[in-house]
């Protein structure tokens, strides 16, 4: 009797406990599940382009698909609003549709082409590095015309466009080096930084036929400010549909797109960044392509100013023979050797790659290798003496070590 | 009464701690001091290991505070004394919340909470207040293993994207800087003063005040180390990343695979930070307890009521944190140095026996 007197006296407290631990556990983990998906507008990307009274932005938002839709994917709306700043548009959108915008999901942001050359792109990101919301980790990218054209286009691999933009930017076309991606953190942290200086890959997009109404993506439309377009499985065969690339690399400098690297040295600088490790080039022997791919790369940048500013690109890259552009006999095939003429070609190449892309850099004023940075943080003094002709007054020395395996 | 046990101890002083130091003392730092955030810092953490260190040679007397502060100053002083001591450990633990507060809503909610959401968090630290301080002991022999996995697995998703160039050159922001960065932090360092009330709640043993400095220094030598990997990862921009530790581990490429699983260790470490935010008010509630005594209810009275007015606090100041933060930092921040450095300090000259045995 005495011991039920006493668990009794000590249930209050221990309900007490138990109360407190659900309702603290319950607090850490989330909102509840509180994310009502009819009110709430999952914003997947967003497009920037910048008009006569400010910005014009294109969220993507997922949408849960219908029960005619056949195909696999996340369905998507593309909505639009307009005001003098980001803000302004994301509000807009808000007050039109009575969706709430929310940014967690946000994995790309799409600058229009013609925005990134106009002025300073960072008045139309601010809003997104300020919001506590939004993913600083997302992808961030320049594309080719307004980002609310790339956006609206119908992909033909994906039922949303942004997803298949994103695809491009996957770990296995980074290891190809053909193209670089870049987060808005990075890009910010370049922004602000001693350099001012920072890149996005730059999207183009290219028609697909893709035959009568195979693959996974469909049906989108141009909409109008507020409006809405919607993609997912319902189908209008009348619409491109698109591929998307980003083998170009957009170069900025104080926040404004000043150049655009090419192809072959976007893979030039994917190669000094030392991230290509199942990529691939072609050489020339006696006028026949040869393609070598390339197992595993270091690239190092450095730069001297003892006297004159010296940058030194250096690469070290082992080949493999991957295929020939002209039918071999079987002994070539089996042996797989890389003539010195093969690798002079390739080593040439190479070099003329890098030297375009430290042009390119030179002549746009971008301080892409972070050049500045590095002399600031190994002397305030020198960066002080060089910080404004560090790029024009730099010679170029590059180190090129090709090693073949077989 | 039960004691806590040394280890239990070292504990607190290596594992838990060093948790209060993560929330928003790094972009502090970094606002104050950029790249050279680690000395404003060193400097806190050595002052601090260094008043330990003496307050473990006091609590030799195996005495409390308030019984030093009554052998000298006699009784009515003495809780006059305490229920300073007590304001100021209200004081020093209201900003935290507040922190804790906002690192909440802004991590665990995707949306914006409302404004009572946090309100539950009292309910806990008005239990954890109204009991004796000896349970904390078993407390940090649980937490600090959590803590522990929790730091090394931030760590080991953080430090693969840190770029420690980014602390170079040493020394750039000068002597205003690193002046700047030492006084206006100062606010995050008061563990001395709970270990002042921690005292007499423990068995002193040979070798305890130097290996307690030891165990302290550990912590922040974690501490310091986060410093760094958050600047490495944040360069430039570290000055607008609040709640840093919650979100340094997101750019692992591990991520994209894995998903958010950096959240078990993010999760592990708000487990410890909650006890460490409600320490300041459980320690007050001693002092009250020591002023006017543990009868009637009395330490449940008083943790409902200080929890209430905190938690009134919280809702009230809601849209003013920066202001607070601000004024903490910057206008009171010497409150700091005298009551966790100069009182430990003048505590050494307490009488260590009643008077009649003198």
């Amino acid at each position: 009797m005495n011991k039920f007197k006493r668990f009794l006296k000590t249930v209050p407290m221990k309900l007490y406990i138990i109360l407190a631990a659900i309702i603290v556990f319950s607090f850490f983990s989330n909102d509840f599940g509180l994310v009502d998906i009819q009110k709430t507008a999952i914003i997947l990307a967003a497009g920037i382009d910048r008009t006569d009274e400010g910005f014009h932005l294109t969220a993507q938002i997922a949408v849960p698909k219908g029960a005619e839709r056949n195909s696999c994917g996340t369905a998507s709306v593309d909505i639009e609003g307009d005001g003098k700043t980001v803000s302004d548009c994301i509000t807009q959108i808000y007050s039109k549709t009575g969706w709430v915008p929310k940014l967690i999901f946000c994995d790309l942001i799409l600058i229009g082409e013609d925005t990134a050359k106009d002025s300073d792109i960072f008045d139309g990101l601010d809003f997104f590095l300020r919001n506590e919301y939004m993913q600083d980790s997302c992808l961030i990218a320049t594309c080719e015309g307004s980002a609310k054209d790339m956006l609206t286009t119908v992909s033909a691999i994906d039922d949303t466009t942004s997803q298949a933009i994103e695809k491009i930017f996957s770990d296995a076309s980074q290891k190809s080096g053909t193209t670089v991606k870049n987060t808005l953190k990075d890009f910010a942290i370049g922004y602000y930084g001693r350099s001012k200086s920072s890149y996005m890959p730059f999207v183009r997009s290219m028609e697909q036929d893709c035959g009568s109404e195979s693959g996974g993506g469909s049906g989108s439309s141009a909409s109008g400010s507020g409006g809405g377009s919607e993609s997912g499985g319902s189908s209008k065969g009348e619409t491109a549909k698109k591929i998307y690339f980003a083998n170009e690399t957009a170069l900025y400098r104080e926040g404004k797109m000043v150049a655009l690297l090419s192809p072959e040295e976007t893979f030039a600088y994917s190669l000094l960044k030392g991230n290509v490790f199942a990529g691939s080039m072609t050489a020339e022997e006696d006028g026949k392509p040869i393609t070598l791919s390339i197992l595993s790369d270091d690239g190092k940048i450095s730069l001297d100013v003892k006297n004159k500013p010296k940058v030194t690109l250096s690469l070290k890259t082992k080949v493999r023979m991957f295929n020939r552009g002209v039918p071999a006999p079987i002994r070539d095939v089996s042996e797989g050797q890389i003539s010195p003429a093969v690798e002079q070609d390739a080593t040439a190449r190479l070099t003329d790659y890098l030297k375009r892309l430290w042009q390119t850099c030179k002549s746009s004023g971008c301080d892409l290798f972070q050049l500045g940075r590095n002399l600031y943080r190994s002397s305030p003094k020198k960066y002080a003496e060089w910080k404004d002709s560090l790029l024009d007054s730099a010679d170029l020395e590059i180190k090129l070590k090709l090693e073949k395996v077989k | 009464m039960n004691k806590i046990a040394p280890r239990q101890l070292y504990f607190f002083l290596a594992c838990i701690a060093p948790l209060g130091k993560l929330v928003l003392l790094p972009t502090q730092l970094a606002y104050y001091a950029e790249n050279d955030l680690l000395f404003p810092a060193l400097v806190n953490f050595l002052l601090q290991a260094g008043v330990v260190f003496l307050i473990m040679l006091l609590s030799r007397s195996n005495k409390t505070f308030y019984d030093l502060l009554v052998y000298t100053f006699g009784r009515i002083a003495a809780k006059i004394l305490i229920c300073i001591f007590a304001l100021f450990l209200f004081f020093s633990g209201l900003r935290p919340i507040l922190e804790q507060k906002l690192y909440v809503q802004s991590i665990f909610y995707d949306t914006l909470p409302s404004v009572v959401a946090f309100s539950s968090f009292f309910l806990f630290s008005a239990y954890l207040c109204a009991k004796p301080v000896s349970v904390l002991g078993r407390t940090w022999d649980i937490l600090a293993p959590l803590a522990i996995v929790g730091l090394v697995g931030i760590f080991v998703f953080a430090i693969p994207n840190a770029d420690f160039g980014a602390l170079a050159p040493v020394g750039a922001m000068g002597a205003n800087g690193f002046l700047r960065g030492t006084a206006y932090t100062m606010s995050w360092f008061y563990d001395t003063a709970i270990l002042l009330m921690l005292m007499g709640r423990f068995e002193y043993k040979k070798g305890m005040a130097w290996k307690s400095a030891v165990f302290y220094l550990i912590g922040a030598l974690a501490i310091l180390l986060f410093l760094a990997v958050f600047y490495g990862v944040y360069d430039g921009i570290a000055v607008r990343q609040i709640f840093s530790f919650a979100k340094i581990g997101k750019y692992n490429s591990g991520v994209t695979v894995l998903g958010r699983i950096d959240y078990l260790f993010i999760f592990a470490i708000t487990l410890g930070l909650a006890f460490y935010c409600a320490l300041p008010l459980q320690l007050g509630v001693t002092c009250l307890v020591h002023a006017f005594g543990a009868d009637h209810q009395k330490p449940a009275l008083f943790s409902v009521a200080i929890n209430f007015i905190v938690l009134i606090l919280s809702i009230a100041l809601d849209y003013q944190f920066g202001i607070i933060n601000q004024t903490v930092n910057e206008t009171v921040f010497y409150l700091f140095p005298v009551f966790c450095l100069l009182v430990p300090l003048f505590a050494l000259l307490l009488r260590r026996k009643p008077r009649e045995q003198i």
